[in-house]
């Protein structure tokens, strides 16, 4: 049986593991809600965006929309086997499933995909270090990014999205896949995986007619303003994803701790349960002793 | 009189929505433009500048960092990267940023990136101008 001082001491630290998984509660609370404005204050910009972009393309003919720079970004007719991904992961750990979820599907989506080349980008440290330590000959990194968690900004989503579309372009890939976790509740998250690039033709919608004449004016171009739209919807949609991740994480954070540090809780009442017994065992004992030792005189 | 309702969007949040305002002039490509109400439909980009715009007679300013405008039945909506109101400017960053933004490119060093200087310095000049009329207005 473990003495006395053994089970004061695992108390204690007990007691202040339960103390910092209790504080990182409290920090992940208070940052989530800020996470969470900041979703919503992004999400007007992102709706004008796409309306504007499919009034646009509303605008334009098909013919010289097939032609203009940013067709690629659309449609394209690489069937190289060059493919890309964008791994979202947290910097941190202790925020339960979170990063193992996304690493398992990163591991299967690599497995399925071993006849291909895999161009990488990463952002968060977790994913990094864990594809850094698996080497496979096929997965090649483009880009890292950390140390941006819980501060991303649109900036950030700026310096990935160049990187991407010089990715897709410089290395003619066929598509390119996202896997990060989506914000859905203070309690569960949303893992996500989807094809990025080439844009969903999310715009569905008609062409104009070869010879109808529209009631905008245009300044410049109709193809200038889509294009610089276009690098602009992918970074508001990078930015989004950077935020719902953000908030995921800090969500799921926030259940871990909590959890952590109830069970902290239940081990110190068990710790304590079983210090008494042994107080008492011992001095049960002590008493035995001196009664035994007392009659022995006696007699 | 009829009123333009303006909508200013960032990235980060929204700036302003739905203002109900007199005039605009916003910084287009290719020069000023002024937008009074039942202005035709037009699609325009924007350059970094200063939009100003009035507000029952009074003039209001607010800085603008590439972006696009559309006007459309009375109602223009500004999609821009960065924007700041007039009074969120702080005259000592924009000072420093200036004095950084000019150095960088008068030093030139190799592995200088010219694009990202010119455009901090761009910015930094918006904000300086910025500045000096929200300086007038108050004397």
């Amino acid at each position: 049986m473990a003495s006395l001082r053994d089970i004061r001491k695992h108390i204690t630290s007990v007691k202040s593991i339960k103390q910092i998984t209790y504080a990182m509660k409290m920090v992940a609370a208070a940052r989530i809600k800020k996470a969470q404005n900041s979703m919503l204050l992004a999400r007007p910009f992102a709706i004008k965006m796409n309306e504007a972009i499919a009034m646009l393309k509303n605008e334009m003919k098909e013919s010289d929309f097939k032609k203009s720079s940013f067709y690629d970004l659309f449609e394209n007719e690489y069937t190289s086997e060059n493919i890309g991904l964008i791994l979202i992961t947290s910097d941190k750990g202790l925020c339960g499933s979170f990063n193992v979820n996304l690493i398992k599907k990163t591991l299967s989506f690599i497995r399925e995909n071993s006849d291909k080349r895999i161009h990488i980008i990463t952002i968060g440290k977790k994913g990094r270090d864990f594809l850094r330590r698996v080497r496979m000959p096929h997965v090649y990194f483009y880009y890292e990014m950390f140390g941006i968690f819980p501060k991303a900004s649109y900036v950030h989503a700026e310096i990935i999205s160049q990187q991407l579309i010089k990715m897709y372009r410089g290395k003619k890939l066929s598509k390119v896949h996202i896997i990060f976790n989506e914000f859905k509740s203070m309690i569960s998250q949303n893992m996500v995986e989807k094809v990025f690039l080439p844009l969903e033709s999310a715009f569905e919608s008609k062409f104009q007619d070869e010879n109808l004449q529209s009631d905008f004016y245009f300044e410049p171009s109709k193809e200038k303003l889509l294009e610089g739209l276009i690098e602009r919807d992918i970074k508001s949609q990078l930015y989004r994803f950077l935020l719902e991740s953000q908030a995921a994480e800090l969500s799921a954070r926030m259940t871990a701790m909590e959890n952590a540090s109830k069970n902290a809780g239940d081990l110190i009442n068990d710790l304590t349960l079983k210090m008494n017994k042994t107080r008492q065992a011992i001095i049960t004992t002590e008493l035995n002793e001196i009664v035994s030792g007392a009659g022995a005189l006696e007699e | 009189m009829k009123k333009i309702n303006m909508t200013v969007l960032t990235p980060d949040r929204p700036l302003l929505s739905n203002v109900e305002v007199d005039s605009i002039v916003i910084p287009a490509f290719e020069g000023e433009m002024g937008i009074l109400p039942d202005h035709a439909p037009i699609v325009v980009q924007l350059k970094e500048g200063i939009l100003k715009y009035t507000v029952s007679g009074v003039n209001e300013f607010l800085s603008v960092f590439w972006g696009f405008a559309y006007v459309k039945n009375n109602e223009v909506v500004i999609l821009t990267e960065m924007s700041e109101l007039m009074k969120e400017i702080n005259e000592e960053r924009a000072r420093q940023e200036f004095q950084k933004a000019k150095d960088a490119i008068t030093m030139k060093g190799a592995d200088m990136d010219m694009d990202t200087a010119q455009a901090s310095l761009k910015k930094a000049l918006v904000r300086m101008k910025l500045v000096e009329i929200r300086n007038k207005s108050k004397v």
